[in-house]
């Protein structure tokens, strides 16, 4: 009975403990899901076949669109992993009453997510590559953008997923952010073609705002100085307003109320 | 460092509905758990024990009250004490596209254990579970007990020093539930600390060495399974259907506890005679049998387990 008077063992205490191995998992059981994996470009392929037939002048700018806005849609896929695990497994309360912490629970699945669904966006960077000859600076203004992309809306979405106490109700705001973000701001078609007035208010959103500065770096959207800060700032703002609060978050539901 | 495993001080809960009243789940609740105990939650549905458990394991914030865990103030400072837990959700279920060794072996390695202590841990506990013919099955192909067991499976093999099970057996048939019994026996003996609940009287009695009946929020008994037996008044039950209508002759014998329309008198062997010569006049039937949990918790909330409502 020694060892029920013995000293707890110590436990290294690191906020991102675990975080490699959660990923590993979510990997895992993410991989098992290839049907939803192939059909996840399947409304950027759509469209891409559309503007190639209507308006082939145009082909560009919906590519680099649709790399965006696929890894915008990942961040989606985030908010209905965590309310999945959340609702229907409950397995959050294992990693919650863990020595993990509950932005290496947040951070671990949305890595997963990301890596399993990767495929199209590599796809598409690919195309987009060969069919718009990207210079290596504006390919890596590419990846910087996708990466502030990804965190802002994973960061959202995981702030989102725990607001929802039934799946069903979480349904019709995905497909409300896939069209207030994707569909009608300009991210598959140009932003000159959007009215004039709401150009700038277009930039502040991280998809459409995102996909102008690509596009502006590869010499296909010109766009005032001022405006070029204000897409890039309102990126790295959004991005890194949403990551944190999605830190803040994730401890503070950690523990109901 | 001899501080108790558990204290839970006047804990209580107010869920604020969003459209409807505001419901008091717990109101009160005040117990304390040494280290290397087995202990259960013991009430009906409703009667608050899930709610206690998670506020317990820092999952719940409680409305007012204080939870210590291994001496730490687990409220102040959730996560200084959350390494030290490890938790089985009610109604909770593995990843489905994962088999029960990587569910096991995965989380192993999410709390930082190394490959091969998760890998030897994960075996040991999907054997003990009696889970090995299907280890390697996905989880979507197993029964709802064969994932219940994945959980726990799961959640055992961390071997953490306090552990909170919400009805760990649900759905589990009676002789998993017995591997069940065993592995959490073998777990105390090592030196981790179990809070468990259920609304089977069997597996309370069978499993805790000490428990905690709780009904409305609060608790309404403490002891061992024998202590709460003593309390009802007597060693032997003798049960009456329809007995209402001597009552009245069979309370001098000793306590009445009712079951719906069945009477049970607590009772010893003196008394034993008479009373069925009572109940053969009236034409009713009459079945004796040693006093049991049922009759102690019958007697203690005053409804059956199984009454729902
Ligand atoms: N999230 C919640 N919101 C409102 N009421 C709840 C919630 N969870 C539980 N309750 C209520 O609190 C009471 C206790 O529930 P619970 O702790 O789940 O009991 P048990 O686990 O013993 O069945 C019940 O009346 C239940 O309806
Ligand atoms: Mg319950």
């Amino acid at each position: 009975m020694t060892s029920l008077n013995a000293a707890l063992p110590a436990v290294a205490r690191s906020r991102w403990r675990g975080l490699g191995a959660l990923i590993g998992t979510e990997l895992r059981v993410q991989l098992h899901e290839l049907t939803s994996i192939a059909t996840s470009f399947i409304v950027q392929a759509v469209f891409l076949v559309f503007v190639g037939v209507l308006a082939r002048e145009y082909l560009s700018y919906t590519l680099v669109g649709a790399v965006v806005f696929s890894t915008f849609q990942i961040g989606q896929r985030v908010q209905n992993e965590a309310a999945w695990i959340r609702i229907d497994h409950k397995l959050h309360e294992l990693y919650h009453a863990s020595p993990m912490t509950p932005e290496a629970y947040f951070l671990g699945m949305s890595v997963g997510v990301l890596t399993a669904y990767s495929a199209p966006i590599v796809l598409l960077f690919g195309v987009a590559d060969y069919l718009v000859a990207l210079a290596a600076p504006v390919a890596l203004l590419l990846v910087a953008v996708l990466v502030a992309e990804f965190v802002f809306t994973a960061s959202v979405g995981y702030m989102i997923s725990t607001w929802f106490k039934n799946m069903r109700s979480i349904w019709p705001y995905s497909t409300l952010f896939f069209n207030f973000f994707g569909v009608l701001p300009p991210v598959f078609y140009p932003l000159f073609l959007f009215p004039k007035a709401l150009q700038p208010v277009a930039l502040l959103l991280p998809t459409a705002g995102g996909t102008a500065l690509v596009e502006h770096a590869d010499g296909i959207l010109p766009l005032p100085t001022d405006w070029v800060i204000l897409a890039a700032m309102s990126l790295l703002v959004g991005a890194s307003l949403a990551f944190v609060g999605a830190v803040y978050w994730a401890r503070r539901i950690s523990r109901e109320r | 460092m001899n501080s108790d495993a558990l204290r839970a001080d006047s804990v209580r809960k107010i869920y604020h509905g969003r459209s409807g009243p505001d419901i008091e789940a717990l109101s009160g609740v005040s117990l304390r758990i040494a280290r290397g105990e087995r202990i259960a939650l013991l009430g009906r549905n409703g009667a608050g024990k899930t709610t206690f458990l998670r506020i317990a394991s820092t999952l719940l914030a409680p409305t007012s009250g204080a939870v210590e865990i291994f001496g730490r103030d687990a409220l102040a400072d959730p996560e200084s004490v959350r390494p030290y837990l490890a938790v089985v959700p009610q109604e909770g279920k593995p990843f489905m596209h994962l088999t029960p060794r990587e569910q096991a072996y995965t989380y192993l390695r999410a709390r930082g254990f190394s490959r091969e202590t998760a890998k030897s841990r994960a075996d040991h506990a999907l054997d003990q579970m009696g889970l090995a013919e299907v280890a390697d099955r996905l989880s979507i192909t197993l029964s709802g007990g064969q994932r219940q067991r994945t959980m726990v499976a799961t959640v055992i093999s961390t071997e953490a020093p306090l552990m909170f099970l919400d009805e760990p057996t649900i759905g589990m048939d009676p002789f998993a539930r017995r591997e069940v019994w065993e592995s959490f026996r073998e777990l105390t003996v090592k030196g981790s600390t179990i809070l468990l609940t259920t609304h089977y009287l069997d597996e309370a009695e069978a499993l805790s060495q000490r428990l905690y009946i709780i009904d409305r929020g609060r608790v309404l008994a403490e002891g061992t399974a024998d202590e709460l037996k003593h309390r009802v008044g007597g060693t032997l039950r003798v049960s009456i259907v329809s007995g209402d209508g001597i009552a009245q002759q069979l309370s001098t014998f000793g306590p009445l506890v009712r079951d719906g329309d069945i009477v049970h008198v607590i009772t010893g062997p003196h008394g034993l005679q008479e009373i069925l010569s009572i109940a053969a006049h009236a034409n009713l039937t009459a079945t004796v049998g040693p006093v049991t949990l049922e009759e102690a918790f019958l007697h203690v909330v005053g409804r059956s387990i199984h009454d729902e409502s």
